[in-house]
Parts: C-alpha cells; structure tokens; sequence
C-alpha cells in the first residue's frame, strides 16, 4: 500500500529531527523515493535550519553560559540545603525503623529502663535537716568517741586503738 | 512529622539521662593526715583546715599523706589503701538526698573491721576520722563532699 503525502508529513519533522521509530523511518524513506514534494519539503526544512544554525551559534557564543550555570547551581544548593533536624535525621537514618514500627516496642522499653534507673538515682530518702552526721557506728576492736562541733562545722569520730603490732613505743 | 521529631526527642531522653546519671554523683574528697607531737608545723596543703585541726587537737605537727578525690557513684564501693599495708578503707555512697550524701565508711585492718560507721555529709562539712596509729603519730582521715 501506497503511503500518502497527508500520512507521511505529519512525520516529516519527526524524521528530520531523528526521533521516528525505525518502522516509521523505512515507511518515509520509502515514501520520499517516489516523492518529490515531500523530497521538497524535507529539503525546506534542511536549507532552514542551516539557515538557522549560523546566527545560533553566534549568539550561544556570546552568551556567558559557565555563569548561567553557576546562578543555576547555586539555585539548586540552596533549595537542596537541609534543616538542622533533617541533617541530623539522615545522619541516624532511621526511616526504616519507622516504616516497620519496631521502634515501639525498643521505645518502650527504652522509657521503662530510664523509668527504673531514676527511682534508683533519685531514691527518695528522708529529710536529714538537723539529724546527727554520725548515723550508725560499730568498732569491735576498739572503743570510739564521736564528738560533733557547729563551728567549726566538724565531726570528729575517734578511735581509741592500741600500739600497733611490730611498732616501738615512745 | 514523626521522623523529623525523633532525633531531638532521643537527643532530649540522652541529655536528661545523662543529667540524672550526674546529679547521683557525689564528689568526696578523703585526706589523710598524719597528726604527730613530733616536730612543729602544718602540710602547706592543709592550710584549709588549720583552723578545725588547732582546735579540736594539741598535735603539733600535721602532714598530708594521701589526698583523694572520688566520684561516689550510688552504691559504688571504693577502696583506698591505707597508711600501712593491710589497712584500707572502703566508702561507699548508700543514700542521696538534696544537699546530704549519706557514706558507709569501713576501716579495715588485716581483715577485720576496726570501725563501721554510716555518716551523713553536707557541703561545707568535713568528717575527721582518727586514732589509728602510724609509729608516734596517729592518722586523721579528713572527710568532705561536694555535689
């Protein structure tokens, strides 16, 4: 089957910009061998863009592209620059832990085991405001004194020990 | 929302953690002193408690032997050799209320407990220990804490 022009230029442009599939290039081919005013039209749209091309090219020349592209980058950099919580979320990186809810279970034990260390570390124990310093004293070798002084504000707790064994007395 | 707000919150529980694990701690300083009539004169580095040694003894020396400084942790026992070998002694923090820090102390000689004492410190006071010989002299175990 014939291939007509209505059918063929609608991919004309296509064909001469490079970007028909090959099935659709062997039909425009085929169809431009026997065609001269597609041939003609193909030729228009070479002529233009040599025409074209020159004048581009001369104006892209001009143009300060590395600084274009500077601005662009420096664009970019800013929109990509992350809040501190963000950088510090993707520095524990613990979106899989989220998505899989096993932080629930290790968060609550987390708080339990905190829960039990501060009852340890802040045992309440009673007011001592005014109690003696010496609470509790026991010597089974030897007799004790305990005196305790406001001002200065010392206690003294004295043992009363006997010579010691391999010394010589005075 | 969630993701973002879990570092802070885990960097919040550390930073509390860590307070609580700091404010249980007592700061003890333990001097021993050796208290002699022997010679004349005070350790330049017990100039602090000149005053509290002057008038609770009629030594007429004082000299520092030992000076430690132990970060009592509650229930953390802590040994400290003493003046001669086979003595020790061992503290211990066993209580914690605002500004008093309640301390076991055992003096320990070959083995045996010469004393066993439960003393409760508060800033500013200092606990003398004494009456175990050394040779002439005996030894004064100054006992203070900060927290």
């Amino acid at each position: 089957m014939k291939n007509s022009c209505s059918s063929v230029s609608k991919f004309l442009e296509k064909y001469f910009d490079q970007e028909v599939k090959e099935k659709e290039r062997l039909l425009i081919e085929g169809h431009l061998q026997d065609c001269s005013a597609c041939r003609d039209a193909l030729r228009s749209m070479e002529e233009l863009r040599a025409l074209l091309k020159v004048p581009v090219e001369e104006a892209a020349q001009k143009e300060d592209f590395p600084w274009v592209w500077q601005k662009i980058e420096k664009e970019i950099h800013l929109q990509e620059k992350l809040k501190w919580w963000q950088s510090l979320h993707s520095w524990f990186d613990v979106s899989t832990l989220f998505r899989r809810r096993v932080w629930i279970p290790a968060a609550a034990t987390f708080v339990v085991l905190l829960f039990i260390t501060a009852q340890i570390i802040f045992k309440k124990t009673p007011s001592y405001a005014g109690a003696s310093v010496v609470e509790y004293l026991d010597s089974p070798t030897c007799n004790v004194m305990v005196y305790q002084s406001e001002e200065p504000n010392v206690t003294v707790i004295w043992l009363f020990e006997g010579p010691e064994k391999g010394t010589t007395p005075s | 929302m969630k993701k973002i707000a879990f570092p802070p919150a885990l960097f919040l529980i550390l930073v509390l953690f860590s307070t609580s694990v700091a404010l249980g701690q007592v700061q003890t300083r333990i001097r021993a002193i050796e208290a002699s009539n022997v010679g004349f004169g005070i350790d330049p580095s017990l100039r602090d408690v000149h005053r509290e040694l002057g008038s609770l003894f009629s030594f007429t020396s004082y000299r520092l032997l030992r000076d430690e400084t132990l970060n009592l942790l509650p229930n953390q026992k802590v040994l400290i050799q003493g003046h001669h070998p086979g003595r020790f002694m061992e503290v211990t923090l066993v209580g914690l209320h605002r500004d008093v820090a309640k301390l076991r102390i055992r003096v320990i000689r070959e083995g045996v407990d010469i004393l066993n004492t439960e003393i409760r410190l508060s800033p500013g006071r200092t606990v003398l220990i004494g009456g175990p010989r050394r040779g002439e002299a005996v030894v004064i175990f100054a006992v203070s804490a900060r927290f």
